[in-house]
C-alpha cells in the first residue's frame, strides 16, 4: 500500500497506470487505503490542537482545546475524511456509465483515496498549526489532488482523455459540493455540541 | 462603423444590435471588473482610496456591482436574447427602431450610473441604489425592450416557442415587476428619494427584490443563455426537454420566496425568515435541474472538447453554477448563516456564482457569437481563448478560496467570547487577521481581469477585416 502513496508522489503517471492493472481483488484491499491514511491528520491535529496550539493575528496568547474537546473533535474529523471519500468514490462510480467507463463501488472508492493522497500526507502540519502556512501547503496539496484527478481518470478508467477532463470535471464538482457540505455541518455542530473547548 | 454595418447586415436578422450589445458586454466587462480589482485592493491597502471621496470605497462599490451585474450583465442578456428570439423564432426582431433605442438608452443609464454614484447619489438600497430620474429611464428603456422581445415571439414563424425564450421572458418580466416595487419612492430633489415603504417592510421589499435580481436577472436568464448556446456548441439536442420546462416552472414558483433569508436575525417576524429558509432550501432541486440538463447535454461532447474551449467555459461555469446553488440553500440555514453573515463567506459566495457561473457562461457564449457577428469562420485566435479560460478558472478559485478562510475566520472570531463573558477579539483584529485573504483576493480578481483584456484584444482581431483567423487549432493541440 505504501508504494502507493510514494509512487503518487514521485512517478504519478506510471503510479496510476499500475494501479489500473491490478486485480479485483487488491482493489478490495485498497479500499481500506482511505481508512489507515485519514489517521495521519486526525493524530497530527488531535496532538497541535491540544499539545502545541496556535495564535490568532497579533493576539499574543496561544490557543489550545482541551484533550477532551481535541479528541472529540478529531474523531468526527476523521468520520468525516472517511465519509467524504466514500461518498466521492461512490459518485465516480455512478457517473462512470455517462463517461463510459466500467467501475464499480470498490474501484470509484479506490480512485477518490488514492488521488486525496497529498491531502493526508500534508494533514501531518497538524502538528505545528500555523493558520497561513498550513494554507499555503494546504493549497499546494489541492493543486496535487486535483492533478492526480485529472490524470488518474483517463487511465484507470480507460476511456479516452478528453471524456476524462469532463468525468474529472464533474468528479471536482461533487468534490466542491462536499467541502460545502463539511463547512455546513461543522457549523451546525459546532451549535449542537460539538462546541470546541479551550483551555484557559 | 455603419459601412462595417452594412456590409455584415444578415438578410433576415438583426445582427447590429446583438453585435452592438455583444461589443460592449466586453467593454462593460473590463470597466466592471476593474473598478472591482481597484476596490478589492483598497481592502487590503486603505491608502488606495487616495483620500478622494469619490474614490471612496463606499461609492464605488455599488459602482463596481452596478457595472458588473447591469453593465456586463446585462448587455450580455441583451445580446443574447435578441440572438435567440429571432433564431428560435425565425423572425427578425419586429422593430430595429425599438431594438436600438433599448440599446442606446440602456447605455445611457450605464453611464448616469457612472457618474451618480462617484458623486454620491444613492438610495441606499443595495443594487438598486440608482436615484429616481434613471430609475424611470430604466422604466422605460425595460418596457421597449419587453415590447421588442415579446413581439418577436408573437410573430414568430414556428409553432413552438424554444424553452430559452421561456426563461428569458420570465426574466425580463420579474425584472421589470421587481424594479417598479422596489423603487417606489418620493423624490425630495433630483438627486434624493426616500422609499414608500417604512423600517421592516423596506427592509423585506428590498430583499424580496434584491434575492431575486439574482434569481431572475442573474439565473433565469443566463438559464435561457444556457439552453440555447449549450446544445448550439455542444452540438447535440438538450439532454431532457421535459427536465427543463419542470425546472422552469419550480425555479420560477420558488425563488420568488427565497428573499428572507438576508435578514436572519433581524426585526423581520421569525416565521418569515423560517419561511424564507425553507423555501431556499428547496431551491436547491430546480437549480439543479439546470446544472443536470447543462452538464449532460455537454457529457455528450466530450470529443470535441480538445479544440474547443468555448465548451470548456460552459462546462466550468455549470460546475460552479451547481456548486453556488448548493452553497446558497445551506447558507440560507439559521445556524449557518449566524455564523457566515456579515462575513467574507457571503462575498466568496456571491463571486462564485457572478465569476464562476455568470461570467464564464457569458464569456463562452460571446466567444460563439463574435465569429457569427463578424463574418467570421472562428475566433481570430483559441489559443487565447484557452488561455483566457485557465486564467478565468484560477482567479475564480483563487477569489472563493481566500473569502472561505476569510469568512469562516471572522465568523469564528466574532463569536469567541472568554470565560467571564467578554468578546476575546476586537472586530479591527478580525480585520488584521483578514489582511492575507484579501491579498489572495485582489490576485484572484486581478487574473480575471487581465483574462478580459484578452479577450477584448481576441474580439478585435477578429472584427477586423484585413487578419485572417489563425490557423486551425488541430496543429497547436499537436504542439
Amino acid at each position: 500500500m505504501i508504494q502507493h502513496t510514494f509512487g503518487l508522489l514521485v512517478k504519478p503517471s506510471a503510479q496510476w497506470r499500475t494501479i489500473a492493472e491490478l486485480p479485483e481483488k487488491s482493489l478490495n484491499t485498497l479500499v481500506l487505503y482511505p481508512c489507515i491514511m485519514a489517521i495521519l491528520p486526525a493524530v497530527a491535529w488531535y496532538y497541535g490542537t491540544s499539545q502545541v496550539g496556535w495564535t490568532v493575528g497579533d493576539h499574543g496568547d496561544t490557543v489550545r482545546l482541551t484533550t477532551a474537546s481535541a479528541r472529540q473533535i478529531c474523531i468526527l474529523f476523521y468520520l468525516a475524511m472517511v465519509t467524504s471519500v466514500a461518498i466521492i468514490g461512490y459518485f465516480i462510480h455512478w457517473m462512470s456509465a455517462t463517461y463510459g467507463a466500467d467501475s464499480s463501488i470498490t474501484k470509484g472508492i479506490v480512485i477518490a483515496g488514492l488521488t486525496a493522497t497529498p491531502l493526508f500526507i500534508t494533514g501531518l502540519v497538524g502538528f505545528h498549526p500555523v493558520l497561513w502556512l498550513d494554507l499555503l501547503i494546504g493549497v499546494a496539496a489541492i493543486s496535487w489532488s486535483v492533478y492526480l484527478l485529472y490524470l488518474g481518470i483517463p487511465i484507470v478508467m480507460d476511456i479516452p482523455e478528453e471524456r476524462g477532463f469532463l468525468f474529472s470535471s464533474a468528479v471536482l464538482a461533487i468534490a466542491l459540493v462536499i467541502l460545502i457540505a463539511l463547512m455546513v455541518s461543522s457549523v451546525i455542530l459546532w451549535e449542537y455540541g460539538a462546541a470546541p473547548a479551550f483551555t484557559d | 462603423m455603419s459601412e462595417l454595418n452594412s456590409t455584415l447586415e444578415h438578410p433576415t436578422y438583426n445582427y447590429k444590435v446583438v453585435r452592438q450589445f455583444t461589443v460592449m458586454t466586453v467593454v462593460w466587462g473590463i470597466v466592471g471588473m476593474l473598478v472591482g480589482v481597484l476596490i478589492a485592493a483598497q481592502l487590503a491597502w486603505p491608502a488606495l482610496n487616495f483620500d478622494l471621496p469619490w474614490l471612496h470605497f463606499g461609492r464605488l462599490r455599488p459602482l463596481h456591482t452596478n457595472a458588473v451585474i447591469f453593465a456586463f450583465g446585462g448587455s450580455a442578456l441583451f445580446a443574447t436574447s435578441y440572438y435567440i428570439v429571432q433564431r428560435t423564432c425565425q423572425v427578425r426582431l419586429i422593430s430595429d427602431k425599438l431594438a436600438a433605442l433599448t440599446f442606446w438608452g440602456w447605455q445611457l443609464i450605464i453611464l448616469l450610473a457612472a457618474i451618480s454614484f462617484p458623486m454620491g447619489w444613492t438610495s441606499g438600497k443595495e443594487y438598486a441604489e440608482l436615484e429616481w430620474p434613471i430609475d424611470l429611464l430604466i422604466t422605460v428603456v425595460w418596457v421597449l425592450y419587453a415590447i421588442t422581445f415579446f413581439g418577436t415571439i408573437v410573430k414568430r414563424k414556428t409553432d413552438h416557442i424554444y424553452v430559452a425564450n421561456w426563461f428569458l421572458g420570465a426574466f425580463i418580466i420579474a425584472v421589470a415587476v421587481l424594479h417598479i416595487i422596489n423603487s417606489l419612492a418620493i423624490p425630495v430633489g433630483p438627486t434624493k428619494s426616500y422609499s414608500i415603504y417604512a423600517g421592516t417592510v423596506d427592509a423585506m421589499v428590498q430583499w424580496w427584490y434584491g434575492h431575486n435580481a439574482v434569481g431572475f436577472f442573474l439565473t433565469a436568464g443566463f438559464l435561457g443563455m444556457m439552453y440555447y448556446f449549450v446544445p448550439k456548441q455542444a452540438e447535440r439536442p438538450v439532454y431532457s426537454y421535459r427536465l427543463s420546462i419542470v425546472h422552469f416552472w419550480a425555479l420560477v414558483a420558488v425563488y420568488i420566496w427565497a428573499g428572507p433569508h438576508h435578514l436572519h436575525y433581524t426585526a423581520l417576524p421569525d416565521w418569515a425568515q423560517s419561511l424564507g429558509m425553507v423555501m431556499s432550501l428547496i431551491l436547491l432541486a430546480p437549480s439543479w435541474g439546470g446544472m443536470i440538463n447543462g452538464m449532460m447535454t455537454l457529457s455528450g461532447a466530450w470529443h470535441k472538447l480538445r479544440h474547443d474551449p468555448i465548451l470548456r467555459f460552459l462546462i466550468v461555469s455549470l460546475s460552479f453554477y451547481g456548486m453556488s446553488t448548493f452553497e446558497g440553500p445551506m447558507m440560507s440555514i439559521k445556524t449557518v448563516n449566524s455564523l457566515s453573515h456579515y462575513t467574507d463567506w457571503t462575498i466568496g459566495h456571491v463571486h462564485s456564482g457572478a465569476l464562476g457561473w455568470v461570467a464564464m457562461i457569458s464569456i463562452g457564449c460571446i466567444y460563439h457569437l463574435i465569429p457569427i457577428l463578424f463574418g467570421k469562420e472562428r475566433m481570430y485566435s483559441t489559443s487565447l481563448i484557452n488561455t483566457h479560460f485557465w486564467m478565468s478558472t484560477i482567479g475564480t478559485v483563487l477569489y472563493i478560496a481566500s473569502m472561505w478562510v476569510n469568512g469562516i475566520m471572522q465568523g469564528l472570531m466574532w463569536r469567541a467570547y472568554n470565560q467571564d463573558g467578554t468578546l476575546t477579539y476586537t472586530f479591527a483584529e478580525s480585520v488584521a487577521a483578514s489582511y492575507p485573504g484579501y491579498v489572495v483576493r485582489v490576485i484572484g480578481g486581478a487574473i480575471f481581469f487581465a483574462g478580459m483584456l484578452i479577450m477584448a484584444y481576441n474580439l478585435y482581431m477578429t472584427s477586423r477585416r484585413d487578419v485572417a483567423p489563425q490557423a486551425a487549432p488541430t496543429a497547436a493541440a499537436a504542439a
